[in-house]
């Protein structure tokens, strides 16, 4: 479905970005079943998981963004991002728990650009109405997505054994899930906005009153 | 920390209540966000909306002005024409139709005599209205001389001082920027003498950088900028139209106000250079 919506408008790079997201979702949905079939740790899956999805919206801002001067740092906050997800992994949970800590400031960090982007709206002069427009429903998807998932997931690390916890994991992780996909499926049904050139109207009564005074 | 404390007491009634609360508090939030941004937006678009509405029906306005202009003046030329050149070309024909009827040499010499004091008065006629569209100074010498010549009839009148003075005069501007200025500054001072009773009209002309200025001083009851902007929204008031036509079509701008000492009013224009005129 998703391909169909995709295919002819290749072009714009932030719906590629969540094209190629939409995909690691489904494929790592695939894995994860798997390895839960075989009764293996799935903990580098979520902390690929983690790493990919904050590179996918990382990318996502990085195209999305206007140039000048938050463009330039989400590099640097994704190599960052890198650094820290690699120790927290390796280091402190040793490949054997919930990158809780990593998820949070993924979370926090994603949100923030989500802030910063609707602020950017907020003061813009753009004559479209903001909810028009494919990059806010892709930014109201990661707000919603990930301010309601943050508290599971800080939590998940040390209570992932708690049976009753678990269960409120399934349902709360499944709810957001489902609410992202259709925001994101609202998202890829926008048409692209024909861009119009607000000077040529003045240009033509200019051309108009010109004349009408020379003759 | 509460979380470590909930869990080490093994209360995980509290955990349920912390994972449901903050989710649904983060989701608020995140609503509450979104909320805000569209609605103010939508209020923002509304009123930029209403904005451009108000400069659609400002530019409307100008067009109408600009066009009833140029009716008035077409009609104006039509009833010179017909009223005052049409019977004089009429009784010249008679003239010379009485040629072909009186065979008398002195008849017929006081005819031709008639018809040909006849025909001078149309040819006068048909350059006083020549000279009402074009000014001949204008296109012969320029806007400096145009306006002293304009300014020298104002004079001879006896009624106003009027006076003017162009400092920098190396780089003319185009003919059509010219003609514009004139028209616009012939507007201005014949308002200022038919409303304003000034005793006296200077005119000051000058560059700097890429702009030409000219400002008009008189003490007559003049107008300031925010009176200025409520004439030219309300339906009458065609000249000033036209002026703020005529500026739009030169790119410049108009400004009415008064000096400090509250004596003198002020009328300066502002006029971009076009490159390369000589």
């Amino acid at each position: 479905m998703f391909f169909l919506f995709f295919k002819g408008r290749e072009k714009e790079k932030t719906l590629r970005v969540i094209f190629y997201y939409i995909v690691y979702c489904i494929i790592n949905e695939a894995i994860g079943y798997y390895l839960h079939e075989i009764n293996k740790s799935d903990f580098i899956l979520f902390a690929l998981y983690t790493l990919l999805e904050f590179t996918f919206f990382s990318l996502f801002y990085y195209y999305a963004l206007p140039k000048k001067p938050v463009r330039k740092v989400v590099p640097i906050m994704w190599a960052l991002f890198f650094i820290f997800e690699c120790i927290d992994f390796f280091l402190i949970n040793q490949m054997n728990a919930f990158d809780s800590f990593a998820v949070g400031v993924e979370s926090i960090l994603i949100i923030l650009l989500c802030i910063y982007y609707l602020v950017i709206q907020l003061k813009g002069t753009n004559t479209l109405f903001v909810y028009s427009t494919f990059n806010f429903w892709v930014i109201i998807t990661f707000l919603i997505y990930l301010s309601g998932t943050l508290f599971l997931y800080v939590m998940a690390e040390n209570m992932i054994q708690n049976r009753e916890f678990r269960i409120q994991y399934i349902v709360i992780n499944s709810v957001f899930n489902v609410i992202k996909n259709i925001l994101l499926s609202i998202a890829m049904l926008m048409k692209p906005t024909p861009i119009k050139n607000p000077e040529q109207k003045d240009r033509n009564l200019d051309e108009v009153l010109s004349y009408n005074l020379k003759n | 920390m509460q979380m470590y404390f909930l869990q080490a007491s093994g209360n995980t009634f509290g955990l349920s209540n912390v994972l449901i609360f903050g989710t649904i508090g983060m989701c608020v939030m995140a609503i509450t966000l979104v909320s805000v941004v569209v609605f103010h937006q939508r209020r923002v678009i509304k009123f930029n909306k209403q904005l451009q509405k108000i400069e659609e029906e400002k530019q409307q306005m100008l067009l109408k002005a600009s066009i009833n202009f140029q009716e008035e003046e077409r009609q104006r030329i039509a009833a010179d024409l017909h009223d005052d050149a049409g019977p004089l070309l009429a009784t010249a024909r008679l003239y010379l139709n009485e040629n072909l009827i009186h065979q008398e040499p002195a008849v017929q010499l006081q005819s031709i005599f008639s018809a040909k004091q006849i025909i001078d008065d149309t040819i006068q006629l048909i350059r006083n209205i020549s000279h009402s569209l074009m000014p001949p100074t204008l296109k012969n010498f320029g806007l400096e001389s145009a306006i002293k010549d304009l300014f020298e009839k104002i004079n001879g009148s006896g009624v106003i001082n009027a006076s003017a003075r162009f400092h920098d005069t190396r780089d003319r501007l185009t003919e059509e920027q010219e003609l514009l200025v004139f028209r616009i500054l012939q507007e201005l001072v014949t308002n200022i003498i038919k409303h304003s009773s000034a005793g006296f009209i200077h005119l000051t002309q000058n560059v700097q950088g890429n702009f030409s200025y000219f400002r008009i001083h008189h003490d007559g009851k003049g107008i300031l900028q925010e009176e200025f902007e409520k004439l030219n929204y309300d339906s009458v008031g065609l000249g000033l139209k036209n002026i703020v036509s005529r500026i739009k079509v030169l790119k410049g701008s108009i400004s009415f106000d008064i000096d400090s000492s509250q004596t003198y009013y002020k009328v300066t224009i502002e006029i971009p250079r076009e490159p390369g005129n000589k």
